[in-house]
């Protein structure tokens, strides 16, 4: 069981030339590489049996300036997954879609657009909106987005002075 | 929101009332946790049906709208629309603290904080989640509140159509959306 994983990290160590590979759990594979090289490798990745784009997701890591795109990869022969990792400039979130390697990403790639503003050149879909509807802020999932703040202002707090008088068993002044 | 009890219902409306009190029909909008709270309510160990309750499958045949839980902006959009549907006399009950003031998502960016504020609730079950007790001990206190002709919300949402549309429109931008996905 190991060998294969064991051969598959060497295979993509060759090909792919990543900055770093993790095995962070059993049947895992991380895999860190340059944005220029995302396209590549999952051209190669899908076909060598990774035929499954699992999710698309990213990260803001706003201290360092950069959101990191994560693709998940299934291969269904093996039960393999791999996870590939990379990291754009956060103040011009812009990439290529990757819609003619992999179909189904036009979904995850309009919710990521949702949710971290980034762009995917290629992808028109991509800039309408998929889960919120009328949003008028800025991307919720960013690190600079404050949901308190939104909260307050959109949808108001009760009063917390006023005092609820409860009717189940009767109203307050009948108890007293 | 402060609904107006006076008794101004003629006796007809009393009969009515009082016909309409032991044969409710609920719509559950089961948006949040609570709906769990619901099987062991109506079946055997509380069995809400001997208060003459049972579950509707449209809002256009129920009396009764039952919000268990946090409502998003998108399931309020939903929930108003069932609510409109449905005929008068209607009744809207809260359920859980996240209907009253947001309750663990009071910071969300999708959730409303107070459900009175869009619509009018005429009964309040407080909890996290309320146990199928305090459930039953609710529609209890509806039940009387119907028959004596309290239960007013619907009322309060003809004569104050502005102010609810108003809080409506503040929070949600627009009750019926127009994308992709609606034409």
């Amino acid at each position: 069981m190991m060998n294969s994983m064991n051969k598959l990290i060497d295979e993509i160590r060759v090909t792919l030339k990543p900055l770093e590979i993790l095995v962070p759990a059993d049947r895992q594979i991380a895999c860190i590489v340059e944005p220029g090289e995302v396209h590549r490798a999952l051209a190669y990745l899908k076909s060598s049996g990774f035929a499954q784009l699992s999710i698309l997701t990213c990260v803001d890591w706003i201290e360092d300036g950069e959101f990191e795109l994560v693709y998940i990869l299934m291969n269904w022969n093996e039960g393999i997954h791999v996870q590939l990792r990379a990291r754009i400039d956060r103040n011009e979130p812009v990439f290529n879609t990757i819609t003619h390697i992999y179909p189904g990403a036009r979904y995850y790639e309009r919710e990521v657009h949702e949710f971290f503003g980034i762009e995917f050149k290629g992808n028109e879909d991509s800039y309408k909106p998929l889960f919120l509807e009328r949003w008028d802020a800025i991307p919720p999932l960013r690190k600079d987005f404050d949901p308190q703040a939104y909260s307050d202002s959109k949808f108001p707090m009760r009063d917390r002075d006023r005092v609820f008088k409860s009717r189940i068993g009767g109203t307050e002044d009948e108890r007293s | 929101m402060v609904l107006d009890n006076k008794d101004t219902r003629n006796i007809w409306e009393k009969i009515g009332d009082f016909f309409s009190a032991n044969s409710i029909w609920m719509k559950w909008y089961c948006t949040g946790c609570g709906a769990i709270e619901m099987p062991p309510t109506m079946t055997s160990r509380f069995d809400m049906e001997r208060l003459g309750m049972g579950p509707m499958a449209t809002p256009r045949q129920a009396d009764v709208l039952l919000i268990t839980g946090y409502l998003s902006t998108k399931t309020l959009r939903r929930v108003i629309y069932s609510y409109e549907q449905m005929n008068s006399p209607r009744y809207v009950v809260g359920f859980g603290s996240c209907t009253i003031n947001g309750g663990i998502y009071y910071d969300s960016y999708a959730t409303i904080n107070q459900l009175d504020k869009y619509l009018p609730v005429d009964l309040y079950i407080a909890g996290c989640m309320p146990r199928p007790e305090a459930i039953m001990n609710g529609f209890n206190t509806l039940i009387e509140m119907i028959k004596k002709g309290e239960a007013n919300g619907w009322r309060h949402y003809q004569e104050n159509y502005d102010w609810y549309k108003k809080n409506q429109l503040e929070s949600l931008g627009e009750v019926i959306i127009h994308d992709e996905f609606h034409e």
